[in-house]
Order: structure tokens, then C-alpha cells, then sequence
């Protein structure tokens, strides 16, 4: 690399903090529209380019800062970025004038926030960013200025609040037993702590907010259609995750086993993977649809994480799987809720290849071969093997995860019906096709050479299944079609008569 | 005499002078006076950082005399003094500026800054008195100089704030002159010592302590607002915006905490006041302070009314952090004595840019004021996100240091405090938040004022930009030395190792 | 070099009288004011030569007691001489100013301006009770005839109230020293004292002194014997309520204050101590109550002036049977009252003047909107307020603080909490005013500006009433000089 991390991983946080400044003169409204894809371009800079090891540290920061990137954190990094880019194109082409600066000013802080809180190392900047992310996302979404979207604001930044309050608690408690103010000491101290029960149902509930665990989800189906569709797709691929890094940077995994912790995640990620697509194939927008596969998906992470807490042994193994996993689901959500917004041409075979377009994410999520999604659930099957795990609910894991899969098509299928009935024919911006084809095209090419690691789960070439993969693969898929035809035929029946 | 005993004369008298030569001067000599005006603020912080400087390398600026047999009048610049000190010279040059802009074309202007700079002085000589005594001297004269700009605008509803806050200070006042004379006739003249006197004092005299002890917070708490000693601070909000930013950010309510600091801290000691079982009460008190006025404030409709019960409840975290016998709380205590200053002038500043530009004075007149004055919004907002505590924010680092200081001794139950009243100060302030941005602006405001350029007058305008910056900057760079936490920790540092 | 000094003050002055009363007012006044400049000399002389070299006796004329006049010299005597030569200096500088010159009648103010000043230092200076007894009735007919020169019925009508309850007064004050000289045989106070040194206390002499305190708290306007204070000092010129209030009420006080101190721990007890105190306490409450109520401004000052003296009282109490230290901080808290009280009122009464001239209305809501117009009349009287209010630095403070002391070194705990009311009743009526100059009014009224000397006068008073408080410990300092014994009989 040409330039060194440090200043790098500076220039990505402070780039879109700095940006809404721009606000300040009217003139620069239009300049201020074109930069939004350019903000998240170090920070993929540096999740591409450089190698983890590295880190910053800066004393005078809070209470002491240290920033860097490992493994995991890279991954994260490097959804943010891709994610925020896409949207970024997007935005330049689908966005309306009405308080145009005011949306890009609260795009740029919330892009810093969830930059900033991935490359955070300690707690204080951590939550800063964290809590930045919260506050400014707000912004975005109630943007549209409705009802609903008010509506929906007040819940979010309610949840928010009390999702925020519990985190503060959860790491003011852990950094007291810790006695140091770096992420990285806290899992330890919390394992020995006395009050370490408490400590971990504040860290999962309050980051469970954001990453919609069941109960806490109630904001997420109203916030995330509402939003302006660049904005819901950031929010459900992107910041939802954030969530999910949080757990992942504080809970004590690979510390100590915890069945009782880990059984509650297990059964609340259940939870969320079927009760979620439940409601959601009843929803009438296909926005509302996507926001409840975003917390099914988020159910089978949660899912992995509370294996990855029940047996301390598999939980670098795990890591590795979700941290795969979420960058899969974070691509292919964008796409999906991008895809909300196009209009479709004029012309049959042009229709059907935006049609093709629009639902190969879709299928991905749930698992089609060959594509990203067959690798993310192969690597949770072979994470999650039965014969390797040593607690009480492992055996359930399989039936769930294919049940999981099966929910998925059919929300997927649903979201297709319900955007069929919405999408009309018309002319799109050039920037929103440019944004919309590139979360496509990096959700089902670029993948492939981006660096996730799953090392040893599935067998190379990873993107050609095994056939006995294959079948486990396709059959809960056939269900879910079954289904659907079944409903429709139904349906049908019912409007006949 | 050398120099180092006059330095803090003179960082008094700067204000003192400024004040009479202010009285002289003609109403009509706006530019002579706000130049006398920026000159003696600016002279005066000159000579506080020097003693800052200069405190912190262990240099002793002092100057006592006798002044009623048996007493002695003392000046003296230590860590904590030179704090409240800062604060107050820093906060002054600002206000100054603002309140130029602010009182622009209003009439008894001399007199409101001649008050005003006397106000000032009394700041200074509570931050600089070396010994109770000297500490009440100027305490009672805050009060004095404050009543005249309580009551500036000369309405009915002015003097009845004004009757309300002569009445509330001067009791508490008294009961604090008994206290402290009851103390003298006990032990005699104390000066104000890192440490304190009594530890292992003789238990013959443990009552009165108790007694002389209470009636001291009692007398304190009245400027300090602690319930229910608070009634006086909601209804001076009729004060011009300068004044309740200074009454509320900077003098009277601070000069209330920073004597509760000095009685636990350099008369009692933090172990005798341990001992003697009198630090418990105080923090709960002081918790139910916090609670109680959050919960109040999210009913008032006026602005600054609701700006006024978050100051009731923000000043009693310094007492909750000094009442919590461990020295994280203690710097969590102090260090918010800076922090909520540097927040709740901004939200001040910014309510007084609202009305003077818009004429909103209540909350539901705020709708979409955020386009037409963006400027004063980010700062309000800036300000707003501090006090609920939201990271990297001044008072998230005094929340999150007390919270650390309480949970190393045992004290669970103050982090519950500080959630709730995070909680709360997030309920009263977020809906303000939100009709400031999101709501679309009513037809026309009800009393606007056109200042060409800016969205206000220039003078108005920098102020609360200022400080919204320091709220931030205060934050951000909490660890780098003389920032306020790192300051807080070296008056810690020598009250607990003295 | 004394006898000079000694002459200038008591003497001098009655020159001064005989001679304006040769002459009209303008002359009077010129007269007058280099008269005020030869007595600030000498009393500043006085003054130095006994910080210098402490007090002494002095028989005038070199006649010693019991016949001749024998004067008592000593730092509280001059600190009293100084503190009248600035007051009446004050007064007469304002007068001089402030009152009108058209008025044949007024010729009649610089006569009785001296006799006054002459019979204060009489008083101060007196040793024996006799003398005091003559500048007594000297004060107080030429104070009768000041308030008289008000000129309107109700001046009349006051002065002769005052003069009625001065006679009384002087009634029961020679009734006592009639007693005294029968059971003692000697009017020098001195001479008692050495008397009962070596004899028992003579039965019913405790009478003579009640009687003496009593006529002389009558003249001091203690409560409940104050009722002819108010409406003789609110209807006086302001100079003239100036000088009664600051310093004619408080020449009867130093006399039962000596009387006290000298006599008092033989001849008194402890309930009449008490009884005394109570009735100071009484005082304030009640004073300053009605301070409260009063709708013209002058008629609070005037019954602030009850409330204050009500403080003085305390001495009583205070020194009866109590340790040395406790009767030390009395004294000095005491002295200090009598002087910032002096100061302070003064000052308050004189800035009142200018505030009445300059609205044309005596009234209290007829200050509304005058901050505006008199900012500097107004603060003085705001400054001579935080020394009644007794907040520190003032004098009023500083005593307040030494009586807290005494109080609490005393264990009589209940004068604290008198103290502490009191310092809040009068901050009741001193806000009150404050109150009624902040207000608004929507009419710019016209306001008459009086001449800046005027406005001056009473800032000086008031400035020093404030600042007595930060060098109270130099002032206190004169008074503990030792006394030079050798001239005691």
C-alpha cells in the first residue's frame, strides 16, 4: 500500500464526519450529492488493501483510543464500505431535492459512525461511534417527513434510547471488572465476573436492538421500509450488523462455556428465523417483506452466536462462519431492498433480465448454488455439526436451520409477488441503475474475490457444491416453492369464489 | 508583596474595576464600553492562565490579611479553585460577547454590565477564597449583584423571580453565615486545605460537625439547587438570555456545588466526612435531585424553563460525584462542575438566539427552526446530545467516569441513577431536537429579525459555537493535559494524597 | 497641644453656632463649611495623637473631678469624635446643598447644626455623669429645633413629640443620677467604679441605674418606647434625619453602654440583661416589620433606624456575666454597628433626599422607572442597604459576625437566631425599595436631576459603611490601645 494505515484508517472515519460541513453553503448542494458514493472509499481502501495486524493508537483520545482492524473487524469493514458505496451511487440517482442536504448530512455521520465503530478498539470511541450511528440513522429515517415514518422514527430512536442506555450500563460494568478501557479485556473480565450474568443480558439486549433480536425487533419492520430506499438498504445490510459485531467484540466467547446464555440465543434466533418470516409473508409492501428477512437472516446469525457461546471450543471456528455469513446477507439485502426502487423497461426480454436481476439476490439468500449463499449456509451446516458440538439443543440445530431455509425462499417469493404488483414501467436515473447493477454485481460476483475466510468449512471450489451438498441445498427450496404454488392456487381458489 | 501575591488580586479586581468604571460611563458610550468590557475579560483570563500555569507547576499565589478580629480575609489559587476560575474567565469572555449582541439597542445597559461584571468578580472571588469566611464574603455578594439582572427587564413577573431569588439566596444564605460562624466558634479560622481538618478530630466535637455540617449543605444548596432548595432557579429564567446562561452555567448554581466541594473536600476531608457518615445522605439526595428534576423538566412547555429544571438536575451530579467517597466519582464530580458549564451556556446561548431572532420562547414554537438557523441548531443540538450523556460528548465523560468511580466502590445503585436520568434527559430533549429538524416550520415566526449574512446578529451568533465546540473538544480530547478531566484528576490526585 | 485639640472640639463649635446665628443662610453656610474643615483637623488630630500614644484622662481647664469638667479620652471615645466629624460633615456639606436658602427660617439650621455637633462631642468625650447629662439636653434641644425646621404642621407637631419624650427621658436620667450622687457622692463614673471597689453595693442603687438605662433608651427610641422616632425622622429635612438618625440616638446609647459596661456587672443582673436584649430583639422584628409596611421612603429608613438600634441593645446580654472574649466581641461587635449603622443610615437618608427631590413624590411606588433616570442616588442607597442588610463586606457585616460569635461563645444561642431574622426582615424592606426602582413604567415620567455633589455625599457614606467591614480589624485596633491610668481619680 501506498499509503500508510494509519492516516488510511483516519481518512475513512474522519472523511464522512467531516462532510456534512459541506451543508453549510447552499451553493454546494449538488457537489454535496455527488461526493456521497466517493465517503466510503478509504475505508474499503483500507479493508482491501491492507493486511490486519496494524493498529493506531491515540492516547489523547476519550479515555485513550486505539483503532485498528482484525480478521472479523476487516470483513465488517469491508461490507460498510461496499454497502455505503453502492448505495451512495444510488442515492445520487433516486434522490429528490426537497432537503437534499439534510439527508447527506445525516448519511455522512451515520456512515462515520459505523465506520468509526468498526475499526474501534476501545470502548470509548466504540460506543461513540455506536452511538453516533444510532442518533444520526434517525435522520435518515424519517426522512420522507410522513406519518408513518414519524411514527416509525419515534419507535426506532425510543428502542434506540433504551438499546443505548443498556449498552452504557453493559460497558460501564464490564470496564469496572475489566479495569481497562479496550475492548479486547473485556470478554475475559466479564467471564470472571461476579455480576456476569447481568453484564451479558445488558450487552445482548442492547445490541440486540440493533440487530433485531425477537421482541426488540419492533422498530425494524417499521423503520426499514419507510426509509429512502438507499437508506433502508444501509440500514438492513449494513448497520444492522453493527449489532451483531457488538456481541462479537464484547461477549465472553471462547472464554467459558455458557449453555444457559447460548440456549437463549439459540432458541431467540429460532425465534426470529421462523416467527419473522411468518409475519413477514403476511406483509402488503415489498419493503416490509424484506425488513422481516432481514431479522429471519439475522435469527440464524443469532442463532450461530449462541452456539458459539453454548461450546467455547467452536467459537473461532464460528466467528468466521458469521462473520461470512453477515457479509453475504449484507450484500444480497442490499441488492434486494435497491432493487425496491427501479422501474423496469419497457421491453420483454429487457423486463426479464431486470426480473432475473432483481430476484438472483433473493435466491442466493437462500442458498441457490453457485452463488454466495450456497457457501454462507455449507459453511453454517458444516459449523454447526451436530457431532461436534457438545450441549443440550444441538441437535435441534439442523431441522431449524433448514426450516430456515425454507422461510427464506418463501419470504423471498413474497417479496418478488408484492414488488410485481408495485414496480411500474418508466425511465430510471443512470446513477440509480449504475448504483443498483453494482450491489447486484458485487452481491453475486465480486464476492468471490473478496477475502472471507472460511477456512477448511467447505471444500474447494467453494463455488461448486459437492452433489450431496447440492441436494441439501435445493430441497428446502423446493419446499418453499411448493408452498408458494400451493398459496397461490389457493389464493386463486378463494378469489373465484 | 511579590507578583505571585497579587496575581490573584488582581484577576478580581480586573472585573471589580471594570464594573465601576462601566457604572460611570454614559449610556451612550457603547463603544467605550464594550471595549472595557472585552479588554478586562480578556486581561482576566490572561492572568488565569498564568496561575493555571502556574498552580499546576506548584507555585503558591496567595494574599490574607485580618479583617474582623479573629478571621482573616484570604485569596488563594489551588487546583479547584483555579477550575471554577477558568470556567468563570472563559464563560465571561464569551457571554460578554453575547450578551453585547444580545442587549443591542435595550435600554440601562451600564447598569446591566456594570452588575454584570460585578457578578463576575463575586465568581472570582469564590473561586480564589481561602477560607470560609472569604468564601461567604463573595458568596453573599453574587447574590447581591446578581438580583439587579434578574430584574433587568423591570416587569412584574421579573421582580416577582427577583423577589423569589433574593429570598431563597438570602435564607440559605443565612443559615450558611450560622453554619460557618457555629464552625469558627468550634475550631477557629480554617483555611481551605487539600485533605481537610478533621480527620481523627475529637469525637467530643462529632456532633457538631454533623449539625454545623448539615446546615452548611443546607445553605449551599440553596444556590446549588438541590431539592427541594430549587424553587428559585425555574422562575429566574425571566432573565435576559445572557444572565440565566451565566446564573445557570457558570455563577450562582456553580458557586452552590463548588462550596459543597470545598466543605467536603478542604474543610472535612473526604475520610472525616466519610467517618462521620455524612457523604451517603448527600449522594442520595443529590440522586433524587437529579431524578426528580429531569422529571419535572419534562413537563415544562418554556424552553428555558426546561433548560432551567435540567440545570437543577445536572448540578447535582457534581454533588453526587463528590458525595461518592472514591476518587474516579470524585473526578466525574468535578470535572462535570467544567463540562456542564461549557453545555448548558450553549443551550442557554441558543435559547436566547431563538428568542431574540425568532421570538420562540416555547417549545412548540420551535417547529423547523433548524433551516432557518442552522448554525444555532448544531450548537443547541451539540449541547443537547452532551447532557443526555451521548459519546464522545463533554457529559458522557462525566458519566461514564462517576459511573466507573461508583461501581469501584460498591455504589450500583448511582449507575442506575445516571441511566435513568440519562433516560430522561433524552425524553425532554429529543422531541425538542425533532421539531427543530423535522418539523416543518410554521407560516411565519412570531417576531423575527433580519441580520443580513448570518442567520443572527454576529455577536450572537459565535458564542454558542464556541462553546458547542468545547463540548465536543472537552469530549474528544478528555485525556490530553489541562483538558478539564485531566485537571479534575490533579485536584483529585492532591485532595486524596494530600 | 491637647488643651487645643480639647478646645476645638467642644468649644469651637459653639463658635461656630454663635457665630451663623449672627448671619442669613448663605453666610451661615460658607461659615459652616470652613468650620466642618478646622473640625474634621482636629478630630483627626485628636484621633492620631491617641492611636499614637493611647488614651488618658483630661481635666479641662486643668480642674480636676469632682468639680471641674472631666473628660474620658480613650480609642472608642475618638474613633466616635472621628466618625461624627465625617458624618456631620456629610450632612452639612449635603444641607448646604440641598436646603433651600429662600426660606428665612432655615437661617436657623447652622446654629443648631453646631450646638448639636458640640453636644455629641460632650458626650462622647464626658466622663462624668453630669456632663453627659448637660451635651445630652444639648443634642437634644437642637435636634428638637432641627426637626422643627421641617417648617410644615407636621414637623411641629413631631418635634413636639420629640421634645415631650427627650424631656422625659432626661427626666429619668437625672432622677438616676440624682440617686447615684446621693448613694456615691460623686458624678464621675470613674469614681463610682473606684467607690464600689472597696464597698458593698448600697441598696437601690441598682435603681438608679435602671432608671438612668430607662430614660435613656427613651431616647434612644428602644422598643417599646419608640414611637417618636419615626414621624420626627420622617419628616426632618434629609440632612437633619441624617444626623438624628446616624448619630443623636446613638449619643444616649453610648451613655448607657458606658453606664453599663462600668456598672453594669455590680449594680445590674442577669434578668434585666435579658429583659434588655429581648426587648432589642423586640425591636428589630417589630421595626423592621413596620419598615415593611411603610408607603413613604423616608418612613422606612426611619423605621429601619428602630429596627437597627434594636442590635445595639444586645450589648447587654451579651456582657453580663460572660467571659472576657465573649465581652470583647460584643464590644467590638457594638461599636461597629453604632458606626456602620451611622455611616450607612446617614447615607441612606441622604440619598433618600435626592430620590424624593428628584421624583417630586415621598412615596415609595413613586420610584418606579427611577434606575433609570438616578442610577447613583439609587446605588448609594443600595450600598448603605447591604450594610443594614449586614451582608458582608460591610461594617453591618462584620458586627454581625462578632455579635454571632459572642452569641454562640455565650451560649445564649437565641440571639443567634434574632440576629439572623433580623439580618432577613431587613432585607425585606431594603428589597423593597430595590424592587420598587427596578419596575418599569411605561410613562417616561419626568425626573428632576439634582446636582452631582449632592449624589456624591451619600455615595462617600455609603462606600465607607462598606468598606468599614474589610479594615474593621485596624478600626477595632485604635480602641484596645491601653488607657494611660496615672490621670484616674
Amino acid at each position: 500500500m501506498m499509503l500508510p494505515e494509519p492516516l488510511l484508517v483516519i481518512m475513512a472515519v474522519c472523511l464522512p464526519l467531516l462532510y456534512p460541513a459541506m451543508a453549510l453553503r447552499a451553493a454546494w448542494e449538488r457537489a454535496m450529492r455527488y461526493a456521497l458514493p466517493v465517503l466510503p472509499l478509504p475505508a474499503l481502501v483500507l479493508a482491501l488493501g491492507s493486511e490486519p495486524g496494524w493498529q493506531l493508537e491515540m492516547p489523547w483520545l476519550l479515555n485513550g483510543g486505539l483503532w485498528a482492524v482484525d480478521g472479523v473487524r476487516r470483513l465488517f469493514l469491508l461490507l460498510t464500505a461496499v454497502l455505503w458505496m453502492v448505495a451512495g451511487i444510488y442515492a445520487v440517482g433516486c434522490l429528490r431535492p426537497d432537503h437534499l442536504r439534510r439527508f447527506c448530512v445525516f448519511w455522512g455521520l451515520t456512515l462515520a459512525g459505523n465506520l468509526g465503530l468498526t475499526v474501534a478498539v476501545d470502548i470509548g470511541s466504540f460506543y461513540s461511534f455506536f452511538a453516533l450511528m444510532t442518533f444520526a440513522g434517525y435522520g435518515l429515517v424519517v426522512h420522507e417527513g410522513t406519518n408513518e415514518a414519524i411514527r416509525a422514527g419515534r419507535v426506532y430512536l425510543v428502542m434506540a434510547v433504551l438499546g443505548e442506555m443498556a449498552i452504557l450500563t453493559g460497558l460501564l460494568l464490564a470496564s469496572a471488572a475489566a479495569g481497562s478501557q479496550m475492548l479486547a479485556d473485556l470478554p475475559e473480565a466479564i467471564a470472571a465476573s461476579p455480576r456476569r450474568d447481568l453484564i451479558m443480558a445488558l450487552l445482548i439486549a442492547g445490541f440486540g436492538v440493533k440487530a433485531g433480536l425477537p421482541l426488540l425487533h419492533f422498530w425494524l419492520p417499521l423503520a426499514h421500509p419507510v426509509a429512502p430506499t438507499p437508506a433502508s438498504a444501509v440500514l438492513s445490510g449494513a448497520m444492522i450488523k453493527a449489532g451483531l459485531l457488538g456481541w462479537l467484540v464484547t461477549l465472553p466467547f471462547g472464554e467459558v462455556a455458557m449453555p444457559g446464555w447460548g440456549a437463549l440465543m439459540i432458541v431467540a434466533g429460532a425465534v426470529g428465523a421462523i416467527g419473522a418470516a411468518v409475519l413477514g409473508v403476511c406483509q402488503q409492501r415489498p419493503k416490509a417483506v424484506l425488513a422481516y428477512s432481514s431479522i429471519s437472516q439475522m435469527g440464524l446469525m443469532v442463532l450461530m452466536v449462541g452456539v458459539a457461546l453454548a461450546d467455547s471450543g467452536r467459537a473461532p471456528v464460528l466467528f468466521s462462519v458469521i462473520a461470512l455469513y453477515a457479509l453475504h446477507h449484507g450484500l444480497a439485502k442490499g441488492s434486494l431492498f435497491l432493487s425496491a426502487g427501479v422501474s423496469l423497461p419497457a421491453g420483454a426480454m429487457r423486463r426479464a433480465v431486470v426480473w432475473l436481476l432483481i430476484a438472483l439476490p433473493g435466491l442466493s439468500l437462500a442458498g441457490l448454488p453457485f452463488t454466495s449463499g450456497a457457501l454462507a449456509k455449507l459453511a453454517m451446516k458444516e459449523g454447526l455439526l451436530e457431532n461436534r458440538l457438545e450441549f443440550a439443543l444441538a441437535g435441534y440445530l439442523s431441522p431449524l436451520m433448514t426450516a430456515g431455509a425454507v422461510a427464506t425462499l418463501l419470504l423471498i417469493l413474497r417479496y418478488l409477488w408484492t414488488l410485481s404488483a408495485k414496480l411500474g414501467t418508466g425511465h430510471n436515473p443512470p446513477m440509480l441503475v449504475a448504483g443498483w447493477l453494482a450491489a447486484v454485481g458485487v452481491s453475486l460476483v465480486a464476492f468471490w474475490w473478496m477475502p472471507w475466510e472460511a477456512g477448511g468449512l467447505v471444500e474447494s471450489p467453494v463455488w461448486l457444491p459437492a452433489p450431496y451438498q447440492l441436494w441439501a441445498l435445493v430441497w428446502p427450496m423446493l419446499i418453499a416453492l411448493g408452498l408458494a404454488l400451493l398459496t397461490l392456487w389457493a389464493s386463486r381458489l378463494v378469489k373465484q369464489r | 508583596m511579590t507578583l505571585n501575591t497579587w496575581i490573584p488580586v488582581l484577576a478580581l479586581m480586573t472585573s471589580l474595576i471594570a464594573s465601576l468604571v462601566i457604572f460611570a460611563l454614559p449610556e451612550k458610550g457603547y463603544r467605550l464600553r464594550t471595549a472595557v468590557n472585552l479588554g478586562a475579560a480578556l486581561l482576566k483570563l490572561g492572568l488565569v492562565v498564568v496561575m493555571v500555569w502556574g498552580v499546576f507547576r506548584g507555585v503558591g499565589y496567595g494574599v490574607s490579611f485580618t479583617m474582623v478580629p479573629g478571621v482573616t480575609f484570604v485569596l488563594k489559587a489551588d487546583a479547584f479553585s483555579m477550575m471554577f476560575a477558568g470556567l468563570s474567565a472563559v464563560l465571561w469572555l464569551l457571554t460578554t460577547i453575547y450578551a453585547v449582541g444580545y442587549l443591542e439597542d435595550s435600554p440601562n445597559r451600564s447598569r446591566f454590565f456594570g452588575f454584570f461584571s460585578l457578578c463576575v468578580a463575586s465568581t472570582m472571588g469564590i473561586a480564589l477564597a481561602g477560607n470560609l469566611f472569604t468564601f461567604f464574603l463573595f458568596y453573599e455578594m453574587l447574590t447581591l449583584s446578581t438580583y439587579p439582572l434578574v430584574v433587568h427587564r423591570g416587569t412584574e413577573k421579573a421582580l416577582k423571580a427577583g423577589r423569589t431569588y433574593v429570598i431563597y439566596t438570602l435564607t440559605g444564605g443565612a443559615v450558611l453565615l450560622l453554619a460557618i460562624a457555629w464552625l469558627h466558634g468550634v475550631v477557629g479560622d480554617l483555611p481551605f486545605r487539600e485533605g481537610g481538618h478533621f480527620t481523627g478530630s475529637d469525637p467530643d466535637i462529632h456532633r457538631s460537625l454533623t449539625l454545623i455540617f448539615i446546615l452548611l449543605v443546607a445553605g449551599l444548596g440553596v444556590k446549588a439547587a438541590i431539592f427541594p432548595l430549587h424553587g428559585w432557579l425555574p422562575q429566574a429564567m425571566v432573565a435576559p438570555a445572557p444572565v440565566s446562561a451565566l446564573l445557570h452555567a457558570v455563577a450562582v448554581v456553580k458557586a452552590g456545588a463548588f462550596g459543597i466541594v470545598r466543605v467536603v473536600h478542604d474543610v472535612y476531608g473526604v475520610d472525616a466526612s466519610s467517618a462521620l457518615g455524612l457523604l451517603e445522605p448527600l449522594a442520595w439526595l443529590a440522586a433524587f435531585t437529579i431524578i426528580y428534576a429531569s422529571v419535572r423538566a419534562l413537563w415544562q412547555v418554556d424552553l428555558k424553563r426546561r433548560l432551567a429544571f435540567s440545570t437543577v438536575s445536572q448540578v447535582s451530579y457534581i454533588i453526587l460525584g463528590v458525595s461518592i467517597f472514591g476518587p474516579v466519582a470524585a473526578v466525574g464530580g468535578l470535572v462535570h462542575l467544567l463540562h456542564q458549564g461549557i453545555m448548558k451556556i450553549t443551550l442557554f446561548f441558543c435559547a436566547g438566539n431563538y428568542a431574540e431572532t425568532l421570538g420562540i420562547h416555547r417549545i412548540d414554537e420551535m417547529d423547523g427552526a433548524g433551516r432557518r438557523m442552522p448554525g444555532t441548531s448544531v450548537a443547541f443540538t451539540i449541547g443537547a446530545f452532551g447532557m443526555i450523556g451521548a459519546p464522545p460528548l463533554a457529559g458522557f465523560i462525566t458519566k461514564w467516569t462517576m459511573g466507573s468511580g461508583a461501581l469501584a466502590v460498591n455504589m450500583d445503585w448511582v449507575v442506575v441513577v445516571l441511566v435513568a436520568s440519562s433516560l430522561l434527559n433524552a425524553a425532554y430533549f429529543l422531541p425538542v431536537l425533532y421539531r427543530l429538524w423535522f418539523r416543518k416550520p410554521a407560516a411565519h415566526w412570531p417576531h423575527e429579525r433580519q441580520w443580513g449574512r448570518l442567520e443572527t446578529s454576529a455577536w450572537l451568533f459565535w458564542p454558542p459555537l464556541l462553546t458547542a465546540v468545547m463540548t465536543v473538544m472537552v469530549g474528544v480530547l478528555a485525556s490530553l493535559p489541562f483538558s478539564p478531566l485531566s485537571w479534575a484528576e490533579l485536584i483529585v490526585l492532591r485532595e486524596y494524597s494530600p | 497641644m491637647t488643651l487645643w485639640l480639647m478646645a476645638g472640639l467642644l468649644f469651637t463649635p459653639l463658635a461656630w453656632a454663635v457665630l451663623t446665628l449672627l448671619m442669613n443662610f448663605t453666610w451661615g453656610r460658607l461659615v459652616t463649611w470652613v468650620g466642618i474643615v478646622v473640625q474634621v483637623l482636629v478630630s483627626l488630630g485628636l484621633w492620631l495623637a491617641v492611636s499614637r500614644d493611647g488614651g488618658f484622662y483630661y481635666g479641662l481647664g486643668g480642674w480636676e473631678a469632682p468639680l471641674g469638667i472631666e473628660l474620658r479620652v480613650d480609642g472608642l471615645a475618638v474613633t466616635f469624635v472621628l466618625l461624627t466629624a465625617v458624618v456631620a460633615s456629610a450632612c452639612g456639606w449635603h444641607a448646604g446643598v440641598y436646603i433651600d436658602a429662600d426660606k428665612p427660617w432655615h437661617r436657623y439650621f447652622w446654629p443648631l447644626f453646631w450646638f448639636l455637633w458640640s453636644g455629641l462631642n460632650a458626650v462622647w468625650l464626658g466622663g462624668d455623669l453630669f456632663n453627659l447629662y448637660v451635651g445630652l439636653e444639648l443634642i437634644s434641644l437642637s435636634a428638637v429645633g432641627l426637626v422643627a425646621l421641617g417648617g410644615k404642621a407636621g414637623a411641629l407637631r413631631a418635634s413636639i413629640r420629640y421634645l415631650l419624650a427627650a424631656l422625659l427621658g432626661s427626666l429619668a436620667y437625672l432622677l438616676g443620677v440624682a440617686l447615684i450622687y446621693g448613694q456615691f457622692g460623686t458624678l464621675s463614673i470613674a469614681g463610682v467604679v473606684f467607690w464600689l471597689e472597696e464597698h458593698p453595693v448600697p441598696a437601690g442603687s441598682s435603681l438608679a441605674l435602671a432608671l438612668m438605662v430607662t430614660g435613656l433608651a427613651l431616647k434612644t427610641a428602644l422598643f417599646p418606647l419608640h414611637r417618636w422616632l419615626p414621624p420626627a425622622h420622617g419628616i426632618a429635612k434629609s440632612p437633619v434625619s441624617a444626623l438624628l438618625s446616624a448619630l443623636v440616638v446613638k449619643a444616649s446609647f453610648y451613655i448607657a453602654a458606658r453606664l453599663w459596661l462600668e456598672l453594669g456587672e455590680p449594680l445590674g443582673n442577669l434578668a434585666a440583661a435579658q429583659l434588655v436584649g429581648l426587648l432589642g430583639s423586640a425591636a428589630i422584628v417589630w421595626g423592621s416589620w413596620l419598615a415593611c409596611r411603610q408607603l413613604e421612603l423616608k418612613q422606612v429608613v426611619a423605621y429601619s433606624s428602630v429596627a437597627q438600634i434594636g442590635y445595639l441593645f444586645l450589648l447587654f446580654p451579651l456582657t453580663y456575666s460572660v467571659s472576657e472574649s465573649v465581652t470583647l466581641q460584643a464590644q467590638q461587635g457594638i461599636t461597629l454597628q453604632v458606626i456602620s449603622h451611622a455611616l450607612a443610615k446617614a447615607a441612606m437618608f441622604l440619598a433618600a433626599g435626592n430620590l424624593i427631590l428628584s421624583t417630586g413624590s415621598s412615596r415609595v411606588d413613586a420610584l418606579k422607572g427611577v434606575s433609570r433616570f438616578l442610577p447613583f442616588s439609587l446605588f448609594s442607597f443600595g450600598l448603605a442597604g447591604v450594610s443594614l442588610m449586614s451582608l458582608p463586606p460591610s461594617g453591618g457585616f462584620a458586627a454581625k459576625w462578632l455579635l454571632l460569635q459572642a452569641s454562640l461563645g455565650s451560649g445564649q444561642w437565641w440571639w443567634v437566631l434574632v440576629l439572623l431574622v433580623g439580618g432577613l426582615l431587613s432585607a425585606a424592606y431594603v428589597f423593597r425599595i430595590y424592587r420598587a426602582s427596578f419596575l418599569e413604567s411605561s410613562e417616561t415620567d419626568h425626573f428632576y436631576h439634582p446636582p452631582r455633589s449632592l449624589e456624591i455625599i451619600p455615595m462617600i457614606l455609603a462606600l465607607l459603611s462598606l468598606g468599614l467591614g474589610l479594615v474593621s480589624a485596624e478600626v477595632l485596633s485604635v480602641m484596645a490601645l491601653p488607657f494611660e491610668e496615672e490621670g484616674s481619680p
